[in-house]
């Protein structure tokens, strides 16, 4: 891992040990209710807001839905997207044609606009979010995972796994998938990013999940309750920057573990 | 064109996937089925309700009913929105001139900057100047672009008063207008900008990788040159097909770009519907983006045969 890698790395774990146990860091509860709208000062470093809570507490809360969020739908994308490729990649044929056309299409649906649909009329919720991000975003990892199988579907040990009668779906689990972690992993980490930016802009518009803290619905509250207009850049500004920090140091380890140079980004 | 008669197919599956859906949404969804098409918060009377059965086919079996949506759409007919007592379709036509016209300059204005600055940070990849293009790239792609919206518009607008707080003027000349737009287009093509220079600053070190630049050089040419006559154009292939498969996250963007600086295009129009959740809006509004994304698809696949003369012979 490079230098970026590594700097990507410490604020990465900064920000999982706010998520993990925030109240190590938080001055307050973020639910008790002080004075709203207090501007920032010795008892309240980054102030309150229209509720009355204290914005950094509030701030270091939100860590975790944000990750989780993120994460969790990678996780998800990933499962989805390895499994289609080394399917496609490891039988070939009409299958590998089926998946790669499903993998075409689903590349052109539009994800954000489709998440909003689906957060509209099924209510907000993570789980809304985390599921449909999950099921249109597998693609671009198919694609890699399929292209790498293709190459190492036929180097000796799968050989020799196969003439020694091994299943095929052993083989596929146990003989390919490990040898994938290393072009998957800084795809895993692009997504990860880019599903939390998501949650940030659909929790933007109201679609957030109203019973968690998250710095996409700061963002939205701080917007709607007039934080931009009073021009309380304490309100704002901070869960913008918690946001691009984290997902700029997601993206760094994510690039420090691709290979060569490319180091292109997928939305 | 081989490639383009290939893909035909996917693309025409592809938008017959989100037209089921948007015929499946509403009337697989929880909950009152009229409500779901018409929008929870439109109150209509007993004999609107009778008619919107009827014009639809509620009371007869899916198939019938998909036979009947596919049929309106053909007509563009995209429905009719009872919170804001229009058709569905002049409303999104309204608004999308707006969009169109803000995503394609500023669209314009970011790949070229991108393609530039990508370009130099490839070629002369351990200056301290491109590695301060790309590390900036990577920040601003790793942030919200509404949050850059919020900046911009907290800083410039707010603080130094230089532009003003809407994006859209309600009068004026050419001039007003432009000044309106000026923060908003620069935000997204700041924001296009960071994605396409980090996709072409790896598409250029991948290109000096072969032997053509290598003997360009040995011919005497100039890195400049190099870059100009030989590079440039093998390495833009990449980032034609990013763009194109981008144009949904630069829509997703300049959407929540246009609500930071509340101008009339379809943004806005997909914030209101979703505070009043008007359903048949937001139905209208992801068909008519998914069209735009294939469009751009199609057109990309054009352009591609266009700068590469091998996949135009179909090698």
């Amino acid at each position: 891992m490079n230098r970026a890698g590594l700097i990507g790395f410490a604020i990465l774990s900064i920000f999982f040990l706010m998520a993990v146990a925030p109240w190590i860091f938080a001055p307050y509860d973020p639910y008790i209710r002080f004075t709203p709208y207090a501007e920032p000062g010795t008892d309240h470093i980054l102030g309150t807001n229209d509720m009355g809570h204290d914005i950094l507490s509030e701030l270091i809360y939100s860590a975790r839905a944000s990750l989780f969020v993120g994460f969790v739908a990678a996780i998800l994308a990933t499962l989805l997207g390895v499994i289609i490729g080394i399917i496609a990649g490891y039988y070939r044929g009409w299958i590998e044609d089926l998946l790669m056309g499903v993998t075409d299409i689903f590349l052109m649906i539009p994800k954000i606009p489709m998440i909003i649909i689906i957060a509209a009329f099924l209510g907000s919720g993570i789980w809304v979010l985390i599921l449909v991000f999950g099921a249109f975003s597998w693609t671009a990892i198919a694609r890699i995972a399929r292209s790498k199988v293709l190459q190492i579907r036929e180097s000796g040990f799968v050989l020799s796994a196969r003439c020694l009668g091994f299943s095929n779906r052993f083989i596929m689990a146990r003989e390919i998938a490990p040898n994938l972690t290393h072009i998957v992993f800084p795809k895993f980490m692009l997504l990860a990013a880019s599903a939390m930016i998501t949650e940030a802009s659909i929790s933007f518009i109201g679609l957030g999940d109203p019973s968690m803290k998250s710095w996409g619905v700061m963002l939205s509250f701080a917007f709607t309750k007039g934080g931009l207009l009073n021009g309380m850049w304490w309100w704002y500004i901070p869960p913008g920057i918690a946001i691009s920090v984290c997902v700029m140091a997601i993206a760094l380890i994510g690039y420090s573990r691709e290979k060569g140079a490319d180091i292109g980004v997928r939305g | 064109m081989h490639a383009i008669i290939y893909r035909w197919p996917r693309y025409l599956i592809s938008l017959f996937l989100i037209i089921t859906l948007n015929f499946a949404l509403p009337r697989m969804m929880p909950g009152d089925p009229i409500a779901n098409l018409i929008g929870e918060s439109a109150y209509v009377s007993e004999a609107t309700i009778q008619e919107i059965t009827q014009s639809l086919g509620l009371d007869r079996p899916l198939h019938e009913q998909f036979t009947l949506y596919l049929q309106s759409l053909a007509s563009l007919d995209l429905g009719y929105s009872y919170l804001l007592h229009a058709e569905v379709s002049s409303i999104i036509i309204e608004r999308m001139i707006w969009t169109l016209g803000f995503v394609g300059i500023a669209t314009l204005i970011g790949v070229i900057l991108g393609v530039l600055l990508g370009a130099a940070a490839g070629m002369n990849r351990s200056q301290k100047s491109s590695q301060l293009w790309t590390y900036g790239s990577i920040a601003i792609s790793s942030t919200p672009p509404y949050f850059l919206g919020l900046i911009a518009l907290s800083i410039f607008s707010f603080h130094f008063g230089l532009f003003p707080l809407k994006g859209a003027p309600a009068t004026g000349g050419i001039l007003t207008w432009l000044h309106h737009l000026a923060l908003p287009i620069a935000v997204l093509a700041l924001f296009i900008a960071a994605r396409n220079c980090l996709i072409m600053r790896g598409s250029v070190i991948q290109e000096l990788h072969e032997h053509y630049p290598l003997y360009a050089k040995a011919k005497g040419l100039t890195d400049r040159m190099v870059l100009r006559r030989h590079i440039l154009k093998n390495a833009s292939l990449p980032v034609i097909t990013q763009i194109a498969l981008d144009i949904g996250f630069i829509f997703s963007g300049a959407l929540f770009i246009e609500i930071v600086f509340s101008m009339p295009g379809m943004g806005m129009l997909i914030y209101d519907a979703v505070l009043s959740r008007d359903y048949p809006i937001l139905e209208g509004c992801l068909l008519v983006i998914a069209i735009m994304v294939i469009l751009a698809n199609i057109a990309a696949d054009i352009l591609y045969g266009i700068i590469d003369p091998r996949i135009r012979r179909g090698e």
